[in-house]
């Protein structure tokens, strides 16, 4: 009973806050509302019997990407000097494309049947750790790697000119 | 019938072109003159020598062998596609001698002739020469009609190359172009007729087709299309009506050139070949009236051309279209023999009389007759060689002409063509007429300039006595071998009445001034004027050309610009169109990018569905 | 609540981020909008991970998450020099890609 009303808030408010991100005429708002709905999604995580993902969400998204772009927006505003308007340009085909492509993901939703859920996992944060040093320790490496080099793009473009 | 060695018939072949080979690749030889001169007439004599030597060794066989051997050259499934080789026939033996004689004494005469010209330019004239050689005896050894084709336009580029010998002079230029553009127009329906032959017999070799057509299993359809396209080739090459006009102009080129392929062989090739295919035509008798028809008419038209001309080697000139419209007249008739006896006969004396105006020219440095006199005098035996040639050319008996006329005459009559006949006789009148105007008017009378007395060259001389000799031989050798039966009684004493009557006239009017010629031809006005104007033919030629080519050539032009170039602009066009329409979907906005990823993704859902 | 229904719920996301890519003018407002289409992939992943009771879903949602921070973090980057340079970030401006 709790999961389905848990399910049913969590839904509504990622669903408008996702709305506000992609309509709101103010980039600083959008981003605000960007947070809301990363929030929520953590939510979701957590209905979804995955603590850990919630508390990596909440960090890593919510509270790094969000800061990062919140950085990003602030450097480019001040440069020009005014907030940036939105006005979206052709709203309507945007509307037909993502309407249309949702139509066509629900289609192959709808046509799966129901699945049982199984009973959830004892710890999942230990099962997790041995999977990540286990079978997927290479990948683990590697995105090690990727982030090094993002931290490096990232440092290289945006460096001063001297 | 009595045939030849092929292995001699061969080397009769390979020893001028040998001799071409050698002066054409060999550059020092070639510029030094008189070595490739030299070297040339060495191989004529021995091409003379092996060709004598096939006279004698040839060997009698029945009437229907097969006289040609011939070597594989196109191999094919299921027999040769083409193939060459040597037909040694009686016919072909003698025109070899011929050939060879004449080439060999006409190249001894031009090492005096030419004496004057340029080392280089001399033995370019004797590689031609030799090539011609090679080139004439290929044609009449031939055994099928491609070999013969090829040698035919062999001897075309030859007969070009030797009219245009002194190519800085436009007029020879113009000449020797004309030459090759005309017979070009008849061997246009030489090489058709050729083509539709195989394409329904499926060989060019005589021995198949004569066989066929004697045994009457040669099934053709359109025959006669077929035989009267080869005729054309014919009318090209033996300079028939009217496709004669090249002839005259051909006197541009040295005199000797004009006297061997002029007079004796080339321009023969149409009558030999019309002979040689005898067999085929005699299927399509409405093509042989035709050819005696033509014959005749050019045979009169020609010689009133002749009584007009001032020029000394035009005269000749028209004179040899005359007497080749009697070969193809006789050929026409009926009797190729008749044909080729005239044509050997014809080779010799008019091979002289070139041969022999050639000096005349050389003594009066002009080619004009009424500029020349009194030669007999001063050079007797000039004179004479040129009177007995003449008197051959008039058909006066006991000389070689005559006999010849007269078969040509008997096979006309024997074949029943009524006007023609009349044509021909009219023809014999005329020729002694204006033959005989010539040589009153250059031997004699009075000298109008004074000139010095050096005497002829060496070699001219002689050439011209042994021509003379020949001539007399043969007319004495014609009079031992008997008359021809078909000839009735009255016919021999009719020509030589005719020739007397010509040579009476030229008489009185040019030795005797008795008649004046300006009211004679007063009195024949309106004839007179168009032979004056040849007839008006050349300029319809041009006009024609002029008109069908010039006019064709602007339709193909408009054809290639506006279709052919039309549809690769278009096309081209069309591309660019096409590729600046497409670059519009590079507006450079990712988003726009995005919309087509989205697409896709929409597309390959909605496939996922169907599947 | 069935599996179905996350799954709506992560389209239903992911329609909204496709419609933000399409529609916003500045740059970073794109990116908000690829945020969101991300965030929708992991709902999408962790639910069948729990329907299946495989962790190979929730592993390869962190390395998405991981990746995800890394992508901005570029992105960003380049927005701010692309601004320098041009002294805008808005869309219809950056077409030097333009045929």
């Amino acid at each position: 009973m709790t999961e389905i009303l848990g399910f049913w808030v969590a839904a509504v408010v990622l669903v408008a806050a996702s709305l506000a991100v992609v309509l709101t005429p103010n980039l600083f708002h959008a981003v605000l509302w960007l947070a809301v709905a990363l929030v929520a999604t953590g939510g979701v995580f957590l209905l979804l019997d995955s603590p850990f993902l919630f508390a990596a969400q909440l960090l890593l998204y919510a509270g790094g990407v969000v800061t990062i772009v919140v950085f990003a927006i602030m450097l480019t505003e001040r440069l020009v000097g005014e907030s940036i308007r939105q006005t979206s340009r052709f709203v309507f085909n945007g509307a037909a494309l993502s309407a249309a492509v949702f139509v066509g993901i629900l289609g192959f939703v709808l046509q799966a049947g129901a699945v049982a859920r199984p009973a959830a996992a004892a710890d999942q944060l230990r099962d997790l750790g041995r999977a990540l040093v286990g079978p997927f320790a290479f990948p683990l490496q590697l995105i090690g790697v990727l982030l090094v080099i993002a931290l490096l793009g990232a440092l290289y473009f945006a460096r001063t000119e001297d | 019938m009595r045939l030849g060695s092929p292995e001699l018939a061969v080397l009769v072949l390979f020893l001028p072109f040998v001799s071409f080979l050698l002066i054409a690749l060999i550059r020092p030889l070639r510029r030094s003159g008189r070595p490739a001169a030299a070297v040339s007439i060495l191989a004529m004599a021995a091409a003379l020598l092996t060709a004598c030597l096939m006279w004698q060794h040839a060997i009698d066989a029945p009437r229907g062998t097969n006289p040609s051997v011939l070597w594989s050259w196109l191999p094919a499934d299921g027999g040769p596609m083409a193939s060459v080789g040597v037909w040694v026939d009686e016919m072909a033996m003698q025109m070899c001698m011929l050939v060879t004689l004449v080439s060999l004494l006409v190249q001894i005469y031009s090492w005096s002739y030419l004496a004057d010209e340029p080392p280089p330019s001399l033995g370019r004239y004797y590689a031609y020469h030799s090539l011609f050689a090679f080139s004439m005896l290929g044609l009449v050894l031939a055994p099928g009609f491609l070999q013969m084709f090829i040698f035919w336009e062999l001897v075309g580029l030859c007969s070009y190359l030797l009219i245009g010998y002194w190519y800085d002079r436009p007029s020879a230029a113009q000449a020797a172009v004309k030459a090759f553009w005309i017979t070009k127009l008849g061997d246009l329906g030489f090489v058709a007729g050729i083509a539709m032959l195989w394409g329904s017999t499926g060989t060019f070799d005589f021995a198949t087709l004569f066989q066929a057509a004697g045994a009457g299993t040669l099934e053709v359809a359109g025959l006669g299309t077929i035989m009267f396209l080869i005729y054309l080739g014919a009318v090209g090459k033996s300079a028939q009506f009217p496709l004669h006009i090249w002839l005259p102009d051909a006197m541009e080129g040295p005199t000797p050139v004009s006297a061997l392929i002029h007079a004796a062989t080339m321009v023969t090739a149409g009558v030999y070949m019309v002979a040689r295919a005898y067999p085929l035509f005699a299927l399509v008798p409405s093509v042989l009236t035709l050819v005696a028809w033509v014959g005749a008419f050019t045979a009169l038209l020609a010689a009133t051309m002749a009584c007009v001309e001032r020029d000394i080697k035009r005269v000749l000139a028209y004179s040899t279209i005359s007497q080749l419209g009697y070969m193809m007249a006789a050929n026409g008739a009926g009797s190729p023999d008749a044909a080729f006896e005239h044509l050997t006969a014809h080779g010799v004396f008019k091979a002289l009389l070139f041969l022999g105006a050639g000096i005349v020219i050389h003594h009066f440095h002009t080619n004009d007759v009424f500029r020349m006199g009194g030669l007999f005098v001063q050079r007797p035996w000039v004179g004479g060689a040129f009177v007995v040639a003449t008197l051959a050319l008039a058909g006066v008996w006991p000389l070689p002409g005559f006999f010849s006329k007269e078969a040509v005459l008997a096979a006309v009559l024997h074949g029943r063509l009524t006007l023609p006949f009349v044509m021909l006789m009219a023809t014999a009148f005329l020729t002694a007429f204006y033959m005989f105007r010539v040589v009153f008017l250059a031997f004699f009378g009075h000298a109008h300039h004074p000139h010095e007395h050096h005497a002829p060259p060496l070699a001219m001389d002689l050439v011209c006595r042994a021509l003379a000799v020949l001539t007399l031989v043969l007319g004495l050798r014609a009079l031992f071998a008997g008359h021809h039966a078909e000839a009735p009684a009255w016919l021999p004493w009719l020509s030589l009445a005719a020739a007397a009557a010509g040579i009476a006239l030229a008489w009185a009017t040019y030795q005797r001034h008795a008649l004046d010629p300006a009211r004679l031809s007063a009195a024949l006005a309106p004839l007179a004027f168009l032979a004056r104007r040849r007839y008006f033919i050349d300029a319809i030629f041009a006009a024609a050309y002029r008109g069908v080519l010039l006019g064709l050539s602007r339709v193909i032009g408009w054809v290639d610009r506006y279709l052919v170039d039309g549809v690769v602009n278009a096309l081209s066009a069309a591309a660019l169109r096409a590729g600046d329409q497409l670059r519009r979907l590079q507006t450079g906005h990712p988003q726009d990018y995005v919309y087509g990823v989205a697409l896709g993704v929409l597309l390959l859902l909605v496939w996922a569905q169907l599947r | 609540m069935p599996l179905s229904a996350y799954l709506e719920l992560a389209a239903v996301v992911f329609a909204i981020g496709l419609f933000g890519v399409l529609t916003r003018r500045n740059a970073v407002g794109i990116l908000l909008g690829i945020e969101l289409m991300l965030n929708a992939v992991n709902i999408n992943l962790v639910a069948f991970s729990r329907f299946r009771a495989d962790l190979t879903g929730v592993v390869f949602t962190l390395f998405t998450i991981a990746i995800t921070v890394a992508e901005v973090a570029v992105g960003l980057a380049i927005v701010i020099v692309i601004f320098r340079v041009r002294r805008t970030i808005e869309a219809d401006h950056l077409d030097l890609l333009r045929g």
